[in-house]
C-alpha cells in the first residue's frame, strides 16, 4: 500500500511536538518518583511517534521507536529511579529521532535504516532490566499464554465527555472477551478534553479477530477498532493520530504566512497613510469628507493589524522548552548540580521577540549555569544548598513583558568588572573608581567585557552579553543587572508586548529623514549653541531642567552636511542606563506610526540603526538606535558623567 | 461485513416499542427531557423514580428493560441503587446519568455494575445512540 504521504507535513509537525516534548519529560524525570505519571506520558509518545511512523512506513523511525518505547516501559515498572546513562540513551534516542523526522521532512526518500548500533544499545539495556516481578493485579498473568494474543488499538469518539469512564466500560468489555494482558494508558490516567483518545489492549483470547470487533464496536463511542493479528509480522497499521478535539479549536497556520498577513496589514497601513497625504492637497471642501472616510479605514486597518499582531503571539514556552536540557547537559559537563525552574510558560510574546531572544536567552542561562552557579563543594563551604538553581521567569506588566533570569550564584565581581572595563579602554581608572558596585555590575554588557579571566569554551562562545543587550533594544526592550555577592545575579528584560509598530518621531539632518522611537526620547527644546562657540562642535553641554547634558551632533555622527542655518536648532534629549544625553537635528518634522522591520544586509552591520520602515509617501525610512549612537559619539558613563 | 449490517441498521420504532424504561431523576426537568427522547424513539415508559430508594423499588416492581439512573440524588445515590438492582438482577441495564465533571462518580457507578453512561448535558441522539448499542442494536 502506498504510505498516505499527504500527511507527511502532519506526522513531521506532530512527531516533531511529541518527541521534543518526550525529551522534556526525560530531563524532568530525574526530579520525579520512579512509577509517576511522567513515564505513562513518555511511553505514550514514543509509542504515538512508532505508530504514526509505521503507518508511512518509516521503517528506520518505527525501530528506533520501538526499541525506546520497549526501555521506557522496562524502566516505567522498574521500583528505583533511572540511572543517568539510561537517561543519556533515551535522550540520545529522541534527539536520533527527531533528526529522522526532519529528515523525512526534506527527503523523499523516506525508508531509510534505523541507526543499528543505537537499536541495539536500547534493546540491550532494556534487556538489562529485569522484567517486572508479577503483572499488575489488574491484569492477567501470562497463564492464559497458550491462546492466540490479539494486540488491539480502540479510538474513542472525539466527542466522548467521559474517556476514563468510557475506558473502563471498554476495559470491561476486553475482560468479558479473554484475558486481559495490557492496556494502555489505564482509564485513571485518562482526562476528558485531550483531543483523540486511543486504547491500546493485548488480550489472549478463543474469540476470534471479527467476534472481537464487533464486541468492542458495541461499547458507545467507539470510533474505531484495529485489531493486530498474530500471524502477521509487520507493525500495525495505525492511522496518525489525529488531535480531533484540538481541531475544532485552534488550526495549525504556517509562521510565515501570520508574518505575510502581518507584512499585509502593514501596508494597508501604509497606504492609508500615502491616500491621507494625497488627501491633505486636496480643496478644503472635499479633503474634509475624504479625510474622515480615510480615518475610518485606518481605525479598521490598524484594528486588523492589531489583531494579526495578537495571532502572533506565542507562549514564553517556546522560548524555555530547550533550556531544562540544556542546563542539564551543562551541569553534567561543568559538574555542577543545578536544577532550573520556570514560571509563567503561558506569557505571551510578540513572535518576533520570541525568535530574536532564543540565542540570547540560552546565553544567560548559560552564563548563570558556568559563571553564577558554584561547584557542589564550594556551595557546600558557603553555607548554601549542594544544588544550585536558575530561576526562570515570566510575567505580564501592563504592555510588556518583564522577563527575569535569577541565579543563587557567586554574584557578579564587580571590581573585577570594572578592572577590566578599564583595561578595556571603556572607562577611565577616574571614573570606574567613582562608580558604585551597583552601577558596575551594568558595565558586563558592554562589548568585550567579562567577569572571568578567561571565558570557558562553554558561554564564551556565541553571543555575549552586550550582543544580549542589542537583541533586547533592538525589540524596543531593556535590560538590568542586578547582583549581590555571594548570594546570586538577577537579569531582568523588559520586553514591549508587540513590538513591530512604534510610534516615530522624525528628523531632518542634511537633507536626509530619520525615525526614532517615540518612547526612546524624553523631550525636545531648542538650543542655540553657536551663541557659545560657533558652529562644528563635536560635543557641548546644554541645561536642560537644571542639569547639564553632553549634546552631539546627529549630522557629525553620520557624517552628514548640516544644513540648519545658524542659530537655535531642536534637540532630542534621550535618557540610557539612566545618563542623559541630546542629540541636534536640523529639523523636528513631526510623528508616524510605522511598522518596524528587521534591517537587512547590508544596512544591519551600520552601527546607529534599527530598523527600516516604509513612510506614508512610499519612501524608506532608517529608524535610529539610540545606544548605537550613543556609542559612536564615544560616550562611555563614566566620561558622561565627568561632563556634568 | 457483519458490523457494516450492524452499523447501517437503523431502529424502528417498533423494535423499541417492545422497550420499557425507567426513569430515574430527582429533577422534574430530567425526568420530562428523558421521557420525551424515549417516547420519539418508541419506547415505552415503565415508570419514574425520584430517589434511589424508590428506584430499587420500582425496579423490582416493575422489571424494566432498561433504567436511566442520576448519580446524585436524595436518600440513596444512584451508585447505591444500581449496585442493589445488579444484585437483584445481574443482566440488568443500567445507564448512569452524569454530569461533567462528576467522572470519577461513573467510574464507582461502573464499578457498581451499571452497564454505561450519558453525559449532561446530551441531545436526544447521543442517548438513543447509547442506549441503542447496549441494548444490542
Amino acid at each position: 500500500m502506498e504510505p498516505p504521504r499527504k500527511y507527511l507535513p502532519l506526522f513531521v509537525a506532530e512527531a516533531t511536538e511529541q518527541l521534543e516534548e518526550l525529551s522534556r519529560e526525560l530531563v524532568r524525570l530525574e526530579a520525579e518518583p520512579p512509577g509517576g505519571p511522567l513515564w505513562d506520558s513518555i511511553f505514550r509518545r514514543a509509542h504515538s511517534v512508532k505508530g504514526s511512523a509505521a503507518t508511512l512506513a518509516l521503517a528506520g523511525i518505527v525501530r528506533i521507536a520501538h526499541a525506546a518505547e520497549t526501555l521506557v516501559g522496562r524502566l516505567k515498572s522498574r521500583p528505583v529511579r533511572p540511572s543517568r546513562p539510561e537517561i543519556d540513551l533515551l535522550l540520545e534516542a529522541a534527539d536520533a529521532l527527531l533528526s529522522r523526522v526532519r529528515a523525512a521532512a526534506r527527503s523523499q526518500r523516506l525508508d531509510e535504516p534505523g541507526d543499528a548500533a543505537l537499536v541495539e544499545r536500547l534493546t540491550e539495556a532494556a534487556r538489562a532490566i529485569e522484567p517486572p516481578p508479577a503483572a499488575p493485579v489488574a491484569f492477567a498473568a501470562d497463564a492464559d499464554s497458550g491462546l492466540p494474543r490479539l494486540k488491539i488499538a480502540i479510538e474513542l469518539s472525539p466527542r466522548c465527555a467521559a474517556p476514563s469512564a468510557r475506558a473502563l466500560i471498554v476495559q470491561r468489555r476486553l475482560r468479558s472477551l479473554g484475558s486481559l494482558l495490557d492496556m494502555q494508558p489505564a482509564p485513571q490516567q485518562l482526562q476528558a478534553g485531550q483531543g483523540l483518545v486511543r486504547l491500546t489492549a493485548t488480550i489472549a483470547t478463543k474469540a476470534t479477530v471479527d467476534e472481537v470487533r464487533a464486541s468492542i464496536r458495541g461499547v458507545p463511542e467507539v470510533d474505531a477498532v484495529y485489531i493486530e493479528t498474530p500471524a502477521l509480522e509487520k507493525p500495525a497499521s495505525f492511522p496518525p493520530v489525529l488531535p480531533e478535539a484540538d481541531r475544532a479549536l485552534t488550526v495549525r497556520v504556517r509562521a510565515d504566512s501570520l508574518d505575510q498577513l502581518l507584512d499585509g496589514a502593514g501596508e494597508m497601513l501604509l497606504g492609508i497613510a500615502r491616500l491621507r497625504d494625497s488627501a491633505r492637497k486636496l480643496p478644503e471642501t472635499f479633503s474634509a469628507a475624504f479625510e474622515g472616510e480615510i480615518d475610518r479605514l485606518r481605525r479598521q486597518a490598524r484594528e486588523l493589524h492589531g489583531r494579526v499582531m495578537t495571532a502572533r503571539l506565542t507562549p514564553f514556552s517556546a522560548l524555555t522548552e530547550r533550556l531544562p536540557r540544556a542546563v542539564r547537559d551543562l551541569g553534567h559537563q561543568l559538574g555542577k548540580q543545578v536544577d532550573i525552574e520556570i514560571q509563567g510558560t503561558d506569557v505571551e510574546l510578540d513572535r518576533a521577540a520570541i525568535e530574536t531572544l532564543s540565542d540570547p536567552l540560552v546565553h544567560i542561562v548559560r552564563n548563570a549555569v558556568d559563571h553564577g552557579i558554584e561547584s557542589p563543594e564550594t556551595r557546600a563551604a558557603a553555607g548554601k544548598p549542594a544544588r544550585g538553581r536558575v530561576l526562570l521567569a515570566a510575567r505580564r506588566e501592563r504592555d510588556s513583558v518583564v522577563v527575569e533570569i535569577e541565579d543563587d550564584g557567586r554574584g557578579l565581581d564587580a571590581p573585577g568588572l570594572r578592572e577590566r572595563a578599564v583595561r578595556a579602554g571603556a572607562l577611565t581608572a577616574e571614573a570606574a573608581a567613582a562608580l558604585d558596585d551597583s552601577r558596575s555590575y551594568e558595565l558586563a554588557l558592554l562589548p568585550g567585557i567579562s567577569t572571568k579571566s578567561e571565558a570557558t569554551d562553554v558561554s564564551g562562545r556565541g553571543v555575549g552579553m552586550d550582543a544580549v543587550q542589542r537583541a533586547v533594544e533592538g525589540l524596543g526592550g531593556a535590560i538590568r543587572l542586578h547582583s549581590s555577592p555571594g548570594r546570586g545575579t538577577r537579569v531582568t528584560l523588559k520586553l514591549p508586548l508587540l513590538v513591530s509598530v512604534a510610534q516615530l518621531l522624525l528628523v531632518q539632518v542634511g537633507g536626509e529623514v530619520f525615525g526614532l522611537p517615540l518612547y526612546k526620547v524624553l523631550l525636545t527644546t531648542e538650543y542655540d549653541l553657536s551663541a557659545r562657540g560657533g558652529e562644528g562642535f563635536e560635543s557641548r553641554s546644554l541645561v536642560v531642567g537644571g542639569q547639564l547634558v553632553r549634546a552631539y551632533s546627529l549630522a557629525k555622527l553620520f557624517g552628514l552636511p548640516s544644513l540648519a542655518p545658524p542659530g537655535p536648532r531642536p534637540f532630542l534629549v534621550m535618557e540610557l542606563d539612566g545618563v542623559r544625553f541630546a542629540l541636534s537635528v536640523d529639523r523636528l518634522l513631526g510623528q508616524e506610526e510605522a511598522v518596524m522591520k528587521p534591517l537587512f544586509p547590508p544596512l544591519d552591520r551600520i552601527q546607529g540603526l534599527a530598523a527600516v520602515t516604509v513612510l506614508g509617501n512610499g519612501r524608506p525610512l532608517l529608524v535610529l538606535d539610540p545606544r548605537g549612537l550613543y556609542q559612536m559619539a564615544g560616550a562611555p558613563e563614566g566620561k558622561i558623567k565627568g561632563a556634568a | 461485513m457483519q458490523m457494516a449490517t450492524a452499523e447501517e441498521k437503523s431502529p424502528t420504532p417498533e423494535a423499541a416499542l417492545q422497550k420499557r424504561v425507567l426513569i430515574v431523576d430527582d429533577a422534574l426537568f430530567m425526568r420530562n427531557t428523558l421521557r420525551d427522547i424515549f417516547a420519539s424513539a418508541g419506547f415505552s415508559i415503565a415508570g419514574e423514580a425520584d430517589d434511589g430508594v424508590q428506584a430499587v423499588n420500582l425496579f423490582r416492581e416493575l422489571k424494566p428493560d432498561l433504567v436511566t439512573m442520576d448519580i446524585v440524588m436524595p436518600y440513596k445515590s444512584g451508585i447505591d441503587a444500581t449496585r442493589e438492582i445488579v444484585q437483584l438482577d445481574p443482566a440488568a441495564v443500567v445507564i448512569m446519568c452524569s454530569a461533567l465533571g462528576q467522572e470519577s462518580l461513573v467510574m464507582e457507578a461502573i464499578e457498581a455494575g451499571a452497564t454505561d453512561f450519558i453525559v449532561k448535558p446530551f441531545r436526544g441522539e447521543d442517548v438513543l445512540a447509547v442506549v441503542k448499542k447496549v441494548l444490542g442494536h
